[in-house]
């Protein structure tokens, strides 16, 4: 009898799954058919409804806490209703995923921080035939998006590059840390470093990746002051290296006798600014990422397209922050995020 | 025996390669230069660097040769390393939160009592582990996003004391033998400074751990369960409850480390904080002579294991192998050790029905 009603059971949820699964598949194909012609959906304002815009990240980290902030306040100032999505694993198949869930919600735009670009480059085309696509912080200079906005990050390479130039000596030998070199914005950030340290004769003995695995990138840094006893200065490309170096360097024993440059703005590296153990940091407004997205997204669905310019690239400048505008720069921040 | 000696041989191997790869390098480039030849590999400062991470692993991979003797396996160390270090950074706030003699205590009993869960659904629901652990893999890490807001959580500059646990050595504690800066340092001196507290808190799991596997009945009975769970059962073994007992222990241990990495990085951002230590732990494990199947295993080989990877992990680093490559090497070495294994357990067995 007991059997007879699990059986029962299994069969009845079956039956309903695939009903639902064919219900879905059904509308889906509808609203492919209806959506054929690009601008006829996008000229469509809600009227009724607010509009609705998205923006991907492409991982978890304080930064897209900032970008977060600015987005709530370009929602309230322009009146549009922002998703915010992170994604866990920060992988391409993942980014994919929400993008595709996003456009099934029907937003009128979406702007992405594509992971690897090159790859990616198809499904953000997809993606641009159905919603108005701009990509922020990581750009994909190949696919059909409509704009890019974030940093230059070559000329954020060469602040730093001055920044390594201010406080050590022509011919310092450096060490690169990053997460890994396949991303483009590290490509480019190096690349930018490279050309304004070449004047100098700086030399990039080394290049130490960790996956962002916080627990290695600090082993990288012990392990390149063993092989290299004379290192000059390290240089940490993405956020958290900035934190690991200094910690690497701590526990090495050599704080204050090797320089750090690190990019953005966590805790820990503003907190090494001003003990002193860090010489500076070069910092993206990720606030202006999520207000600038927004605000364009907004006048595209609007079908106002006046603020993107020729080349398609709306640049945020960056700032190199140091011991003398450290506290200017962190109680700036602290507003923002709304800590005390 | 022969598994230990066979890693500890594997081992020197590593270092003497390491040693003779730098002593080449020296030879092609520095020579001319009257530089004279050093190794990096073999020196003081990189065994200091060295220990610390051996110890912090080694203490994943005894909580993973629990289950994996029992004939399970535990995928979620990683998870819980990171729940338990989001949890606890959270509660004290940067010291400006609850007590710690309060909070580690507390998520400490939370690390059991994820182990008593999952012991319940492997031991009385007969769920397989390999899948109630893969979910918990997937649950606790984004229960640790969801509690943290997605934001890197830290201690900041609080908890001086506790966080030597994670990085400290045996000098700290006697800051008359340190060295004056510039001055050098004494042997004695040096030899503590090797001594650094993960480790420590490592052989004492171990010793523990070891204790109870090879020389108690309970740890017998985990053998027998984990070589055969039906006659083990059959001979009057409690086997359900042995078994939630190896998943308790193994998420405690688990727990601990985790709050050890914590002190150690004191920078944990939820989305990718002890992201495939599960699988380090894994590796070492069966490095160290567990077989995935159950019932075999033994404590002083999944350290040997563990140190083994940390070592190869470190040499790709001294050697200035490209960053890219450095799994090939983890992954070629474990290869290389089990196939090892296997060839000298065959020939071994071999030899021993001939001379029958």
């Amino acid at each position: 009898m007991f059997r007879y009603f699990v059986n029962l059971l299994c069969v009845t949820f079956l039956a309903g799954g695939l009903l639902i699964s064919l219900g879905c598949g059904g509308k889906q194909q509808e609203t492919s058919v209806s959506s054929t012609p690009e601008s006829t959906q996008q000229s469509v304002p809600a009227t009724s409804k607010k509009i609705k815009v998205a923006f991907i990240t492409n991982n978890a980290s304080d930064f897209w806490k900032i970008a977060e902030a600015g987005t709530k306040k370009a929602a309230q100032d322009f009146g549009v209703e922002v998703i915010f999505r992170i994604p866990s694993s920060g992988t391409a198949e993942q980014q994919q995923q929400i993008l595709q869930d996003l456009i099934t919600l029907g937003v009128a735009g979406v702007a992405i921080s594509p992971k690897d670009p090159e790859n990616q480059t198809e499904m953000l085309n997809e993606a641009a035939k159905k919603v108005n696509l701009i990509t922020q912080d990581s750009d994909a200079p190949n696919s059909l998006r409509k704009c890019y906005i974030g940093t230059n990050n070559f000329d954020a390479g060469v602040e730093a590059g001055k920044l390594i130039q201010a406080c050590t000596p022509p011919g310092s030998k450096i060490i690169i840390c990053v997460g890994t070199l396949d991303a483009q914005n590290a490509r480019d950030r190096l690349e930018g470093l490279k050309k304004q340290i070449a004047s100098t004769n700086h030399q990039i003995i080394d290049t130490r990746t960790d996956e962002t695995d916080r627990a290695k990138a600090i082993a990288n840094v012990q392990d390149a002051l063993v092989r290299y006893p004379d290192v000059a200065c390290f240089v940490g490309l993405w956020s958290y290296n900035g934190p690991a170096i200094l910690n690497g360097v701590r526990d090495s024993g050599k704080l204050g006798q090797v320089k750090i440059v690190c990019f953005d703005e966590e805790e820990e590296t503003l907190q090494g600014i001003k003990d002193g153990y860090i010489y500076g940091t070069v910092v993206q407004r990720p606030f202006e990422f999520g207000y600038q997205s927004v605000r364009v997204l907004k006048e595209l669905a609007e079908g106002n397209a006046s603020s993107i310019p020729e080349n398609k690239q709306i640049f945020i400048p960056t700032l190199s922050v140091t011991k003398e505008n450290v506290d200017a720069f962190w109680s700036e921040l602290k507003q923002i995020l709304g800590k005390s | 025996m022969r598994k230990i000696l066979g890693l500890v041989g594997l081992i020197i191997a590593l270092c003497l390669v390491a040693y003779f790869w730098e002593w080449f390098q020296w030879y092609q480039h520095d020579r001319d230069l009257g530089v004279l030849f050093s190794s990096n590999f073999l020196s003081l400062t990189n065994f200091k660097n060295l220990f610390p991470w051996i110890g912090l692993f080694g203490i994943l991979a005894l909580a993973q040769c629990l289950a994996i003797i029992t004939g399970g396996i535990d995928l979620s160390i990683g998870s819980v390393v990171c729940l338990i270090s989001v949890i606890s950074c959270i509660l004290i706030n940067k010291g400006e939160g609850w007590s710690p003699f309060l909070v580690f205590p507390l998520v400490l009993c939370l690390a059991g009592l994820i182990g008593v869960w999952h012991g319940l659904l492997i031991s009385y629901f007969n769920i397989q582990p390999f899948v109630v652990t893969l979910c918990g893999l997937f649950a606790y890490r984004s229960f640790a996003r969801f509690f943290a807001g997605d934001t890197t959580q830290g201690f900041g500059n609080a908890l001086p004391n506790w966080k030597w646990l994670g990085k400290g050595t045996l000098l700290d504690w006697f800051p008359s033998f340190q060295p004056v800066s510039g001055g050098s340092s004494s042997t004695l001196a040096m030899i503590m400074d090797l001594i650094s507290a993960p480790l420590v808190i490592m052989l004492f799991f171990a010793i523990i751990v070891g204790l109870f596997l090879h020389l108690s009945p309970a740890g017998r009975h985990l053998f027998a369960l984990g070589a055969n769970e039906e006659s083990a059962r059959f001979s009057g073994i409690q086997t359900r409850r042995l078994k939630l007992l190896a998943y308790v222990i193994c998420s405690f241990i688990a727990g601990i480390g985790g709050l050890l990495f914590a002190f150690k990085v004191n920078s944990v951002q939820p989305s990718d904080f002890g992201n495939f230590y599960e699988l380090y732990a894994v590796a070492g494990a069966v490095l160290g002579g567990c077989s995935l199947r159950g019932g075999t295993g033994n404590v002083i080989g999944v350290i040997l294991g563990i140190a083994l990877i940390m070592v190869l992990r470190n040499l790709v680093n001294i050697l200035g192998i490209r960053s890219e490559l450095e799994y090939v090497v983890i992954g070629g070495a474990i290869l290389v050790g089990v196939c090892a294994d296997e060839f000298f357990l065959r020939r071994s067995q071999r030899k021993r029905t001939l001379e029958a």
